[in-house]
């Protein structure tokens, strides 16, 4: 196990949403401050070879978060930039660990890699077995090639890269712009903004019937850390809460939660995504000793009073 | 169709095995020599996103055949430099060439991006059917990267790229790779009638089938799909036959009149058992159909392979 005390350690994309979430984890490690080190995107574009050397100079520890994501509807407009902006990010950044001989480097892939009909729970054995669900693909295979590159690295230069696959994410500090956000943050808001104009009913995405597995992002930060310390393998890992909901008992969930009592309509000219989602979550616990431990509905209500606090009241 | 003419095209690893059979087929096109231009990675290193700014300035069209590639030890022992150079390479040359207003890119994928267990003979639509083989995953993937973002650019910038998957290939000229099979056979010939030996040795059964493309097949295909297809779906190269590697050694035997014995090494691998490529949608597609006859090409093959055996020793 690494002591990861001592170490610095680079995170890219710490300043977001999951990257807040393994800086206060790493921190609870004892990590200080100064040795967490988070690039800033102005000075530093890591599609650029010479940014990626810079950031990872002296550094022991990488761990890659930084991505471009976007919900459904921003996944259809910009595949290109999500397929490029991802994989040179990914491609660049483990070069230049490899050259300046980084201990560790862990790799965050998505769900959105698996193929879009996959045996539920899927099985990280099942990666491969087909094309991911459309709107997704491109930033879904750039973060799969990471992978393949990963394992590329460990055998001709024996870099210790590993990969990690984490489910959807929710919590505190996500991000709640309509034009990218995910279906959490994205019905929270709906049902706030419709809470406070008294709107009878809140109109939803898709029909409702896709299920979606989600981890809590304080839950993830914490897998995160563990394999940054106990897993060296080749092989990708999943990092999931082993829970499926359909969206419209997630809705109907966000709205008790909320207190809002209006209608919900769906609307089914939009896009569902992926029919089913859940992880296989065995390899995690069996490989680092890592289970998800927060409840859903706590963590949904931390998420909804989060956004309350900090974003409703700030617009 | 676009018509080439008056085009500026860069083809990269135009000077390689492939590259040169492209641009003589561009020439055989009536676009003249200097509208042709073949950068070399001693002067310009294409996984450098400026250098690609700049050698795509100006170009109408790219044909993008450079990457790095090698025999099953190299491969073995060089995952991360072949994913990384090949990715970057491919990646940054149609992020700059969708930057600078390029009308048509066309890149070279190759048969290995199929899944070890695809349905034979390969078609297009069960590329994604399965993890490929391990030996050669990182060339794969980065390959297959190329088709991904060809897609995601079309979808987004209406970018003209298509991806084409090549089955092996054949014929006059130095391949980047070495022990292809049939220069392997030739060589192992001529080496035996130098030596006054009257047997050659190959590696494995000689079991596995193959399909094999004349590399001046290949170019025109390259031609042809710049000129008329512009879809996003992946195009399989090949020629539709299947040959085992014993069919093949026999009739290069024949062919070179040597009489010799022809011994099967079993304790070597010997591969994927058959990998062929369905190539159908090319032909509908844009009229595509391998026209040598591997006895044609193999003789064109086996002077190229005597002559440069002659100057050797």
């Amino acid at each position: 196990m690494m002591d990861l005390k001592g170490k610095k350690i680079l995170v890219t994309g710490g300043a977001g949403f999951l990257g807040t979430h393994i800086i206060a984890a790493l921190r609870a490690r004892g990590v200080s401050e100064k040795n967490t080190i988070i690039p800033r995107l102005e000075e530093c574009d890591l599609r650029k070879a010479e940014d990626c050397a810079r950031a990872v100079q002296g550094m022991d520890v990488v761990i890659h978060l930084a991505a471009k994501v976007g919900g459904i509807g921003f996944n259809q407009e910009k595949p290109g930039e999500l397929f490029y902006d991802n994989i040179m990010m990914g491609a660049r950044l483990l070069e230049a660990a490899r050259q300046a001989k980084v201990e560790k480097l862990v790799l965050l892939g998505t769900i959105c890699a698996y193929p879009k009909f996959t045996r539920v729970p899927f099985r990280e054995e099942e990666l491969w077995n087909g094309y991911p669900e459309e709107t997704n693909a491109p930033y879904g295979l750039a973060k799969k090639a990471l992978l393949t590159a990963a394992r590329a690295y460990r055998k001709q230069y024996g870099t210790n890269a590993i990969f990690l696959l984490p489910v959807n994410l929710y919590g505190p500090g996500d991000n709640f712009n309509p034009a990218s956000s995910h279906v959490i943050p994205a019905l929270i808001r709906k049902f706030a903004e419709a809470k406070q104009s008294g709107a009878p009913s809140v109109l939803a995405w898709g029909t409702g019937r896709a299920t979606r597995e989600f981890l809590y992002a304080g839950d993830a930060a914490e897998a995160v850390v563990r394999a940054a310390e106990r897993y060296d393998k080749s092989e990708p890992v999943n990092i999931g809460a082993g829970r499926e909901i359909s969206i419209k008992n997630l809705a109907e969930l966000i709205a008790k939660l909320m207190d809002y009592n209006g209608e919900i309509r769906w609307d089914a000219t939009k896009p569902d995504g992926q029919p089913r989602r859940m992880l296989d979550t065995t390899r995690a616990e069996k490989e680092f000793g890592f289970k998800a431990k927060t409840d859903f509905e706590k963590g949904l209500k931390k998420t909804t009073e989060w956004y309350l606090a900090n974003v409703q009241h700030a617009i | 169709m676009l018509a080439l003419r008056d085009k500026k095209i860069l083809v990269t690893g135009g000077t390689g095995f492939l590259g040169t059979h492209v641009v003589q087929a561009l020439k055989d096109r009536g676009v003249p020599e200097k509208n042709i231009i073949t950068p070399r990675h001693e002067t310009h290193d294409l996984r450098d996103a400026v250098t690609c700014r700049e050698v795509t300035k100006g170009i109408d069209i790219i044909i993008h055949l450079a990457g790095i590639t090698g025999d099953g030890q190299f491969h073995r022992e060089h995952p991360a430099e072949i994913f990384f150079d090949n990715l970057a390479m491919g990646a940054e040359l149609m992020e700059a060439a969708r930057q600078n207003g390029v009308q048509k890119f066309v890149t070279a994928g190759s048969i290995t991006e199929y899944p070890e267990r695809a349905p034979l003979p390969y078609r297009e639509e069960d590329l994604w059917a399965g993890p490929v083989e391990e030996l050669h995953e990182a060339y794969s993937v980065a390959k297959t990267m190329l088709l991904v973002q060809a897609q995601a650019y079309r979808a987004q910038y209406g970018f003209d790229a298509v991806h084409l998957l090549m089955t092996n290939m054949y014929g006059p000229g130095k391949e980047a790779v070495r022990g292809f099979v049939i220069t392997n056979i030739i060589r192992r010939i001529l080496e035996a009638k130098r030596d006054g030996s009257s047997s050659i040795t190959l590696w494995g059964t000689g079991e596995p089938t193959r399909d094999f493309i004349f590399v001046k097949d290949a170019a025109e295909a390259f031609v042809l799909a710049a000129e008329r297809y512009s879809r996003p779906e992946p195009v399989n190269i090949g020629s539709g036959w299947e040959l085992s590697v014993k069919e093949l050694a026999g009739t290069i035997a024949k062919l070179m009149d040597f009489h010799g014995e022809v011994k099967w090494d079993t304790t070597k691998p010997d591969g994927q058992s058959r990998r062929i490529l369905d190539p159908g949608r090319a032909e509908r597609e844009f009229g595509f159909r391998a026209k040598t006859a591997l006895e044609d090409g193999l003789r064109e093959t086996i002077a190229w392979q005597e002559e440069q055996f002659t100057s050797e020793t």
